[in-house]
C-alpha cells in the first residue's frame, strides 16, 4: 500500500468509521441502559460485604493486628 | 453481614449475598490467581530487565564510552530495549495483571477462559523477547515505539487480540447492569489499543505510508498508547482501588463518567503536537494543539475528583501501601497532564522541542503516574490472591521512598536541564557544542535518580519473591477484607 494520495486510505477510513460508530453506539447504550443516572448508588457498586463500604481495607502489614476486628 | 439480611430490600443488590449468581470476591480472586501471578512475575522480570537498560542508557548519555565495545550496547540499541523492555513488558503485563483482575472482580462472576489469558500471556512474553534480541541484533526499525522488528510484532497483536476478546467475554458475562467507570477505562483500553497496534503496524511496517502519513501514524500511535491505554488503566484502578481502600465511594461519579468521555473525546488527536514545526498541514498541528489544550478539563475533572475522595482521611492514606503509590500517581497525573497541555502551546513547543524536557516529561507520565498507581494496584492485589501478608513493610517503605524521589530528581534533572537546554539551543550566538556539554551535570543528576529507582524496584522484586516462594516464613492474611473461608459462612 504505497499512499500517494488520500483515497488510497479508503479502507482505513472505512475502519475508522465503523470504530466511530461503535464508540458512538456505546454511549448510546449506556444512557439508554441508565448507566448515566443514579450516580450515587453507581458509586456504591464497588462495595460487597467481603470489603464493606464504611471499613479501611488495606495498611501496612506491621499495623494490620491492631485493625481487626 | 447481618446488615445485609436484615435489610436487603433498601440496599445494593451489589452487597447482597442473597443473590446466588454474584461471586464473592475472594471467589472471582481466587478464579483468575494463576493467570495474574503468571503476569505479575512477567512484568516484574521485564521491570528488572528494563532498569539495566535504563541505567546503560542513562551513564551512556554522558559517559559515551562506557560499554560501547559491543555493537549491541550501544546507545541506540540499548535505548530502545529499555523502551520496549519497560512499555510493552512492565507495562501491559502489569495492566494484565491489575487491569484484568479489576475488570474480573467488577464483572462479579469467576472469570472462563483462563487458558486464553495464560496462552496470550505466553505468546506476549515470546512474542516480546524475540523483539528485544531483534532490537539488540541491529534489526531495529527507526520508527519511535515501534522499534520491534516486523518477525516478532505478528505474536505480540496476535496475543493482544486474545486479550481483547476475553476482556469482551468477561464483559459481556458480567453479573449485573451497572458498569462501575473503571470498567468503562479498561474496556474502552482494551478496545483502543488493539486498533492502535494494528493501524500503525500496517501503516508503517508492513505496507509503510509515504511522506509526512508516516510520521503522523508514528506520533498518533506513540501518543495514544500513553493517552488511550496507560492512561485510562492507570485512571481506571486509581478509580477502583481510592474508594475500596479508604471505604468511602468516590466524591463524584457524575465527574467521573465526564472524565471519562472527555478523555475518549479528545484524546486521540493530542498527539500531533510532537510534530509541531514539521512539514505537515498547519490545520492538523493546530487541531493536535486545540485536543491537547482541551485535555484540561478530563485531567482538572479526574484531578478534583481524586483530591476530594480522600480529603480528611490523609493518614488512612498514608498507613495503606496501596494508596501511597495509587496518590502519588494520582497527583502526578494532575502535574504532568498540565505540563503536557502547555508544552504543546507553540510558544512553549519552540523551547522544549529536541531537548531533555520532552524526556522528562514522558518519565513524569509513564513512571510517576503510571507505574506509581501500578506499584499501589499489586500491593492491594497480591495479599488478596496469595491470602498471604506482605513478608516486609520496611521492604515496601523503601520501595516508595526510593521511587518516589528518584522519578522527583529525574523529572527536576531533566525538566530544569531541558529547559536551559532548549533556550541556549535557540540562541545562535551559543555554540552547539556547548549546548550539549552544559546538559551533562543534569544528565549525572538523571542516572543518580536511575539508581535510586533500581534499589527501589529491588526492594519491591524482593518483597514479591519472599511472598511467592517463601510461604512457611509469611503471615497468612488477616485484617478487614475476610478472606478466610470460615467468615463466609455457607456463602461458597
Amino acid at each position: 500500500m504505497d499512499v500517494d494520495n488520500y483515497t488510497e486510505l479508503l479502507p482505513l477510513i472505512t475502519l475508522g468509521v465503523i470504530f466511530f460508530i461503535i464508540a458512538v453506539s456505546a454511549l448510546y447504550w449506556s444512557a439508554k441502559k441508565g448507566q448515566l443516572r443514579n450516580f450515587d448508588a453507581q458509586a456504591k457498586t464497588i462495595f460487597t460485604d467481603e470489603e464493606p463500604e464504611g471499613e479501611i481495607s488495606d495498611s501496612f502489614p506491621s499495623k494490620q493486628k491492631n485493625k481487626n476486628n | 453481614m447481618s446488615v445485609s439480611q436484615s435489610n436487603s430490600s433498601s440496599e445494593s443488590p451489589y452487597s447482597s449475598n442473597s443473590e446466588a449468581v454474584r461471586a464473592e470476591l475472594s471467589e472471582i480472586d481466587a478464579s483468575i490467581r494463576s493467570a495474574s501471578l503468571f503476569f505479575v512475575i512477567s512484568a516484574i522480570s521485564w521491570l528488572m530487565i528494563g532498569t539495566v537498560f535504563a541505567l546503560l542508557a542513562a551513564f551512556k548519555a554522558h559517559e559515551p564510552d562506557f560499554a560501547s565495545a559491543f555493537e549491541f550496547l550501544t546507545f541506540g540499541r540499548v535505548r530502545s530495549a529499555h523502551l520496549n523492555a519497560m512499555a510493552l513488558g512492565w507495562g501491559n503485563n502489569v495492566i494484565f495483571a491489575v487491569g484484568l483482575w479489576i475488570m474480573a472482580r467488577l464483572c462479579r462472576a469467576p472469570i472462563h477462559h483462563k487458558g486464553m489469558l495464560l496462552i496470550a500471556g505466553i505468546f506476549w512474553n515470546i512474542g516480546l523477547t524475540v523483539g528485544i534480541f531483534g532490537i539488540l541484533k541491529g534489526d531495529i526499525t527507526s520508527v519511535e515505539w515501534l522499534e520491534i522488528p516486523h518477525y516478532a510484532t505478528p505474536l505480540l497483536a496476535i496475543s493482544y487480540a486474545l486479550i481483547g476478546v476475553w476482556g469482551i467475554l468477561a464483559f459481556r458475562f458480567r453479573k449485573g447492569d451497572h458498569v462501575y467507570v473503571s470498567q468503562w477505562y479498561i474496556l474502552a483500553a482494551l478496545f483502543w489499543f488493539p486498533w492502535l497496534y494494528v493501524i500503525a503496524q500496517i501503516m508503517i511496517i508492513w505496507f509503510p505510508a509515504r511522506g509526512v502519513v508516516q510520521s503522523v501514524t508514528n506520533w498518533w500511535f506513540a501518543h495514544n498508547v500513553l493517552g488511550l491505554w496507560l492512561t485510562p488503566m492507570a485512571l481506571g484502578t486509581a478509580y477502583y482501588l481510592i474508594p475500596k481502600v479508604l471505604g468511602r465511594p468516590i466524591y463524584s461519579y457524575y465527574l467521573s463518567v465526564l472524565g471519562f468521555w472527555a478523555l475518549a473525546i479528545f484524546y486521540n488527536w493530542a498527539g500531533v503536537h510532537h510534530l509541531i514545526g514539521g512539514p505537515i498541514p498547519v490545520w492538523l498541528i493546530s487541531a493536535g494543539i486545540v485536543a491537547s489544550v482541551m485535555m484540561v478539563i478530563p485531567v482538572i475533572v479526574v484531578g478534583i475528583n481524586h483530591h476530594m475522595s480522600v480529603v480528611g482521611l490523609h493518614k488512612e492514606v498514608w498507613r495503606s501501601p496501596t494508596l501511597r503509590f495509587i496518590v502519588f500517581g494520582a497527583i502526578s497525573y494532575t502535574l504532568v497532564s498540565l505540563t503536557g497541555s502547555a508544552m504543546a502551546l507553540r510558544s512553549v513547543n519552540e523551547v522544549t522541542h529536541f531537548t531533555h524536557f520532552t524526556v522528562g516529561h514522558s518519565h513524569h507520565g509513564v513512571y510517576a503516574f503510571f507505574t506509581m498507581i501500578m506499584f499501589g494496584g499489586v500491593y492491594y492485589m497480591l495479599p488478596r490472591m496469595l491470602k498471604r501478608e506482605w513478608p516486609s513493610a520496611m521492604l515496601i517503605k523503601i520501595h516508595f521512598w526510593a521511587c518516589a524521589l528518584g522519578i522527583t530528581v529525574m523529572v527536576i534533572a531533566l525538566q530544569t536541564g531541558g529547559w536551559i537546554q532548549g533556550l541556549e539551543m535557540n540562541n545562535a550566538e551559543i555554540a552547539f557544542l556547548d549546548t550539549v556539554k552544559n546538559t551533562i551535570p543534569w544528565l549525572k543528576a538523571r542516572s543518580i535518580s536511575g539508581v535510586m529507582l533500581t534499589i527501589g524496584h529491588i526492594a519491591f522484586a524482593t518483597n514479591v519473591a519472599w511472598m511467592l516462594f517463601a510461604a512457611g516464613a509469611v503471615r497468612a492474611k488477616q485484617g478487614p477484607t475476610l478472606l478466610d473461608d470460615t467468615q463466609k459462612g455457607g456463602i461458597v
